[in-house]
């Protein structure tokens, strides 16, 4: 009888743990007992990270000049006013003045910002041809159509390197001078500008096309600069590692920023007496001023920072944290009250079952 | 012409075979699953020819209906001329229709000529009429999609105004680093408005889970098969195990709140047991029947009353010959039986075959008592008497069984030419066609008997003599070739001929109860869900089955509305009363319901006739009988149980409709396992066939089949429960998950100058629905069991708690997305103080875009992966695999796509941005915690709501999880000691 219904029923299913749902598993549950320590542990860990973070993040000096030039803020002022209307604007060089009176600890790292500057604009963000910028011959001649306006000369030369965010690269530039006593001359501090790029960037994303005889020049024949630049490409620096695409400024300019307020870094302070951090003394920055901000109400900033292990200045992360942690806490200590309440209750509701 | 073992192409009539008598055999497997063989006769004038020239010479006519989609019915009609007569007219039933589908078997060959074809033939009109049924979880998911796309629509428009208003400043909308093109310049302002419109529905169309619906219908279609796997379900018997027709509807057997169940076949076993026989008052009962096989040494008669005197000997011996005779059974050899009960006759063995299986059940307990029928041959039926004599009767005529007369006669002609007329049937068509016979003493025999739930038949005869034989003759044939209303003249004439009857005697067949019945009617009612019984049977067999299997129960108190109460009665004045009468304690029954235990309160249980529900169903002229519908309604809802009797198949189906568009929308089920169980099964939301003896008929039409009525109490307790589980955090799940993904897309455009600037990398885009995150929610949607499938079936109380579609309701969606809304918040706020003008690196380098969106992504699938795991309960190592798998592969999945340069990618924007990401150290503080603040609501919501108000699923949890360190099991007793996952930790 068993022998014909198994021979009939040729679709009698197989008896595994699987076909039979009965896998052996394990079965956590969410309950009181279990997350009550589970939240103050969570919350005393967070709230010693957070004042880990936030002491870390005090500890982080910084100091930032916005010298934009609106009329009666500094001697920018003049450049800012300048400049206003023209293009290309005029050479023009201003100067900020500022004294640290106790020393500034290193390594100091040299920022510049820029707000209310789209950099994450979809239609700039795509205004690049990363074939271009590897160093690809062909890209080199024939740039990508995304490049457009940006994408060809009037005389119909390809730009190069093309698109919108090449053609808008920072131009401003920065000296740091230091005059140790009152009244003495200022030296100039060291500012180290390579290492500023992502290692990746500058060593494999980024390629100058082949040399050709020897010179980047050469190479570069045949293209046109963006129309706002005034120098040709290959006479960024002249230092022949950091020229071309491999310029690190420029790398750095075309790693767009998430955030319309976005910061850059310019320079590295490491060198000589320096590489400690800022003496005391009374500094001056001498700022080339070119690059245009107020026509789209944007603003300049200068900015010097010292770097921890978490970067720069950020109280955000360790305010979180202690918030979280003592939130955690507090969960924990209302879920204390509610579990002890009921726990009685819901005891006695099982018996009654 | 057709061959042996070919299948008819078209439905045919049937002219002639190859077979001397005009006949030929079918099988109807494809048509209506019964395998069983059926004869189908030629017509009577055509039969003669055999060669194609005779078919050629043939000169007919046909009339037949309009094509009807009953594969049971068939009127027409056939002219033949021939050269010199007046044309012959021959009536053609059903029996002369073959029909498409069906495969000719034991005949050398056939013809036939056409007559319905393509989509007129009884096959394809049958197909049409399955409708698509959908299950209450797609509703809701439509209309959740139709919430979603209003906020699709309104997230566009909102940014589309907004880049309108931000754009009127030219130097925000063209700064002079951002140049455009003169095309873009030139662009008209709406049609610019129009293409952002259009290009932020295509940045934000991700929330509209496209794979959610490949995702539910690969889990329907997977998952199903645990229900066809199921060995629980698998009947040894038959051999049978569960069928899935539709795979659409797993989930809504969680959410069944009214059952209808036939009787027949399907609460009782529809296995018949001969009882007895009572032939003018006297009863015999034969015994030595054990286990249900007869001995074959039972042929002795154990007689209750005295024997009777030598005129009750005639009229008993007549009594078995009618039962004898009165039936339309065929006789299998053996070697072509395919199952069905073999006679114990010694010598040739042979097996009954009918359509009834009350037939059988009687002519088997007659060849007990010592008359077998052995055969029907050229129109002779053949029995064997208590002598061993072969007694052979003329068929005449049969009088075919209807369920609107509930009797079957048959005439014949004895060897002596006496001309018989017997008839059978149920005993309230019998008695008033009456006119001689112990008839009170065989009423009060039958009225006992069917109150012990036996179903019983009642046996009358009539002598004819052989004017009045062919004045019925002529009738019958009148009516028989009728065209039109050949049924309603049919019945005309049987109503006539049936008429002045002696009482013979009466029968009882037991039909027994299905194993676990009752267990599962009890558990179906502890679930919450209501039990109606629907039935053709009179009301007092079948109330004595509903008590059998605990429908009705010793302190239930019976409500009836039939014909005799109607009788006496307004239908105005009985349902008011009634609905009195129930009213008067609902709301106790309210309160009660509270709670959730209301089984032991005083509860009802309605009785309802067909006739007396044709009366509430009608619908009245002054127009008010919606009212009556109202209340019996009323009466319905209050009433734990409810019994309709005598039903005809089409009123089953209206029970269903009518309980199906009630103002509450509740989920229905049909059960049912013959034929008649069709129109129910196909109206309710969730139709069950019993894979049972009468046919395949209903397995056929319906969503799922089991073999047993028992199997029904997994298949909703667990199965559907289950599924509904799993399905419910499936839906809701993948809402989620896409309010998480593209919110902060949203969030993104109002500081990138609402460019349509994507947050996330086109890869991220396209792979988070395909692979970051859909393997754990699909095997969890397959692997789930919040409770284990014991407790399940333990606790059928449990299945209250998703009553109602509980878990796809308003207020749980609206908590999902909000915690959706709330955890993109975190995710992008979260991201953007940390980015905010300052270096995450210890090098001092800045990170761009691509990194803050990495961040926001690597965070989202981190919390959305754990958010499930989170819900789960059921961790097999399918589930870890799956879980951590796919995290891992997140993080393999992004290094690599960032540790190379690929060059078929016109940009490499991703290039060492996620390695970038992990090598600053803010950056791993910051996934951490704000996964953990994504989670800490949900987890606080899951632990308030299980201490406060936990419902009883979580209570069996908890107990359970108490229990187990008891029982020595495996694991999960301590897990606050052993368990880091709950928590959303990262190393």
């Amino acid at each position: 009888m068993t022998w014909s219904a198994t021979a009939r029923g040729a679709h009698q299913p197989d008896n595994t743990a699987f076909t039979q749902q009965r896998l052996p598993a394990w079965q956590p549950l969410l309950s009181a007992s279990i997350t009550l320590p589970l939240f103050f542990c969570a919350g005393l860990a967070f709230i010693g990270l957070g004042l880990g973070l936030y002491y870390s993040s005090n500890g982080i000096k910084e100091l930032e000049y916005d010298y934009t030039g609106d009329p009666g803020t500094g001697n920018c002022s003049v450049c800012a006013a300048a400049g206003q209307g023209r293009a290309p604007p005029p050479r023009c060089s201003c100067a900020w003045y500022f004294s640290l009176p106790e020393f500034f600890q290193g390594p100091v790292y040299l920022y510049y910002e820029l707000t209310n500057f789209y950099q994450n604009n979809r239609r700039y963000g795509v205004s690049r041809d990363d074939a271009q910028l590897s160093g690809l011959p062909s890209a080199l001649r024939h740039p990508v159509n995304e490049c457009y306006p940006y994408q060809y000369s009037a005389a119909g030369l390809p730009i190069a390197p093309c698109g919108a965010i090449a053609n808008s690269l920072f131009n401003d530039s920065f000296s740091l001078w230091h005059q140790r006593l009152p009244g003495g001359p200022y030296v100039e501090v060291p500012l180290d500008r390579t290492g500023i790029a992502w290692w990746t960037d500058y060593h494999v994303k980024f390629r100058n096309p082949p040399l050709v005889n020897g010179s980047l020049a050469l190479a570069f024949q045949g293209t046109a600069p963006p129309p706002s630049w005034h120098r040709p490409v290959y006479e960024l620096s002249p230092d022949p590692n950091n020229t071309g695409f491999i310029n690190q400024d420029f790398v750095v300019w075309m790693r767009t920023a998430a955030l319309p307020t976005f910061r850059k870094l310019y320079a590295r302070i490491r060198q000589g007496n320096y590489s400690a951090g800022l003496p005391r003394g009374t500094y001056r920055v001498n700022i080339t001023y070119n690059y245009p901000v107020r026509v789209f109400g944007g603003h300049k900033l200068i900015n010097f920072s010292s770097i921890s292990w978490m970067g720069g200045k950020n109280p955000f992360l360790g305010i979180a944290y202690l918030v979280v942690g003592s939130l955690c806490i507090l969960m924990g200590f209302v879920m204390l009250v509610v579990y002890i309440r009921y726990q009685d209750q819901n005891d006695d509701d099982e018996d009654d079952e | 012409m057709v061959k042996e073992d070919e299948t008819f192409p078209c439905d045919l009539i049937f002219l002639s075979s190859s077979r001397a008598d005009g006949t030929c055999h079918v099988t109807t497997a494809s048509l209506d699953g019964e395998s069983s063989h059926k004869t189908h006769y030629a017509v009577q004038d055509t039969k003669g020819f055999h060669t194609e020239e005779d078919i050629d010479s043939l000169h007919a006519t046909i009339e037949c209906e309009r094509p009807q989609p009953d594969l049971y019915k068939f009127v027409g009609r056939i002219n033949v001329y021939s050269d010199l007569n007046d044309p012959v007219v021959r009536p053609l039933g059903s029996e002369n229709l073959l029909l498409r589908g069906a495969t000719l078997k034991n005949t050398e060959k056939i013809f036939g000529v056409a007559i319905y074809t393509g989509m007129e033939t009884k096959m394809a009109l049958n197909y049409q009429s399955k409708s698509q049924k959908r299950s209450a979880v797609e509703k809701s998911m439509n209309v959740f999609l139709i919430v979603y796309l209003c906020i699709l629509i309104s997230k566009a428009l909102i940014n589309t105004v907004m880049k309108c208003v931000w754009q009127s400043e030219p130097f925000r909308d063209e700064p002079w680093y951002n140049q455009k093109t003169e095309a873009e310049r030139q662009r008209n302002l709406l049609l610019r408005a129009f293409t952002d419109f259009l290009a932020f529905m295509v940045l934000f169309n991700y929330i509209i889970p496209v794979s959610m619906y490949v995702t539910v219908e690969m889990q329907k279609f997977l998952g199903s098969y645990f229900i066809t796997w199921d060995e629980e379900m698998f009947d040894e018997e038959t051999g049978e195990g569960p069928l899935v027709n539709t795979s659409d509807l797993n989930e809504e057997l969680g959410q069944v709140e009214y059952v209808f169940t036939d009787k027949t076949g399907t609460l009782t076993e529809n296995n018949m047991e001969f009882k007895e026989c009572c032939v003018e008052g006297h009863v015999y009962v034969p015994h030595a029947v054990c286990n249900g096989q007869v001995l074959p040494a039972a042929a002795a008669i154990d007689m209750i009353d005295a024997s009777p005197g030598a005129g009750g000997r005639e009229r008993e011996e007549l009594f078995f010959r009618a039962v004898c005779l009165c039936h339309t059974i065929q006789v299998k050899d053996d070697d072509e039986v395919d199952g069905p009960r073999k006679s114990p006759d010694s010598g040739k063995r042979c097996a009954y075959i009918s359509s009834s299986p009350d037939e059988v059940a009687l002519v088997e307990g007659i060849q007990r008592l010592g008359f077998t029928y052995l055969r029907l041959k050229d129109n002779y039926m053949e029995l064997r008497n208590r002598d061993n004599d072969i007694e052979r009767f003329e068929l005449l005529e049969i009088l075919s069984f209807d369920s609107v007369r509930r009797r079957m006669s048959v005439i014949v002609k004895s060897a002596t030419g006496e001309i018989y007329l017997f008839c059978k049937g149920a005993d309230s068509s019998i008695f008033p066609r009456v006119v001689e016979g112990k008839v009170d003493q065989i009423r009060s025999r039958v009225e006992r008997n069917a109150a012990e739930g036996l179903r019983t038949l009642c046996v009358a005869y009539k002598r004819l003599i052989q004017e009045e034989y062919e004045g019925i003759y002529k009738l019958l044939q009148a009516a028989k070739v009728a065209l039109h209303d050949r049924e309603r003249k049919l019945a005309e004439a049987y109503e006539q001929i049936e008429k002045d009857l002696i009482l013979l005697g009466a029968t009882a067949v037991e039909d027994r109860l299905q194993e676990k019945a009752a267990d599962t009617i009890e558990a179906l009612q502890k679930a919450g869900i209501k039990v109606w019984v629907l039935t053709g049977d009179k009301m007092e067999t079948a109330a004595a089955a509903c008590y059998a299997c605990k429908l009705f129960r010793r302190n239930t108190q019976l409500l009836e509305v039939t014909t005799k109460r109607l009788e006496e009665q307004s239908l105005h004045d009985v349902l008011c009363e009634l609905s009195k009468t129930v009213l008067h304690c609902s709301a106790s029954l309210t309160q009660d319901s509270f709670s959730g235990l209301s089984a032991d309160m005083q509860d009802y249980g309605l009785i309802i006739d067909g006739a007396a529900l044709s009366l509430i169903m009608k619908p009245r002229e002054d127009g008010s009988s919606s009212n009556y519908r109202e209340l019996f309604l009323d009466i319905c809802r209050n009433c734990s149980a409810v019994l309709c009797c005598r039903m005809a198949p089409l009123q089953k189906a209206q029970i269903v409709k009518l309980i199906k568009f009630s103002k509450e929308h509740p989920i229905t089920l049909a059960i049912g396992d013959g034929a008649n169980d069709v129109s129910m099964i196909l109206e309710a939301h969730v139709g069950i066939g019993i894979i049972g003896k009468e046919g395949r008929q209903a397995a056929r039409n319906s969503d799922y089949a089991i073999p047993k009525f028992k199997h029904l109490k997994k298949m909703l307790l667990v199965h559907g429960h289950l599924y509904y589980i799993r399905i419910s955090e499936l839906v809701q799940f993948f809402f989620y998950k896409n309010v998480c993904f593209i919110f902060p897309q949203f969030l993104y455009q109002f500081f990138c100058g609402f460019s349509q600037q994507s947050l996330y990398d086109t890869a991220y885009l396209t792979l988070y629905n395909i692979s970051f995150t859909s393997l754990p929610i699909l095997l969890y949607s397959l692997m789930e069991q919040h409770v284990t499938m014991d407790t399940l079936k333990r606790d059928p109380a449990l299945y209250r708690d998703i009553a109602k579609n509980a878990l796809l309701r308003r207020r749980v969606f609206v908590y999902w997305t909000s915690l959706g809304v709330f955890d993109a918040l975190v995710f992008f706020f979260g991201a953007y103080f940390m980015f905010e003008n300052t270096t995450v690196t210890s090098n001092g380098q800045v990170s761009g875009n691509w990194t803050f969106g990495t961040l926001v992504f690597t965070v989202m699938v981190f919390t959305v992966t754990l958010k499930l795991a989170l819900d789960t309960h059921y961790w097999t190592w399918i589930n870890h695999f799956v879980i951590w798998g796919s995290l891992l592969f997140y993080v393999v999945f992004s290094l690599l796509w960032g540790g190379i340069i690929w060059p078929f990618l016109s940009y490499q924007r991703m290039y060492y941005v996620f390695i970038q990401m992990l090598s600053s150290g803010p950056a791993w503080l910051a996934i951490v915690l704000l996964v953990a603040v994504s989670l800490l609501p949900d987890v606080l919501k899951k632990v308030l709501c299980r201490q406060l108000w936990p419902s009883a699923t979580e209570r069996v949890q908890r107990s359970s999880s108490r229990r187990a360190p008891a029982d020595a099991a495996p694991s999960p007793d301590r897990p606050l000691l052993m368990d880091p996952e709950p928590r959303p930790r990262r190393e």
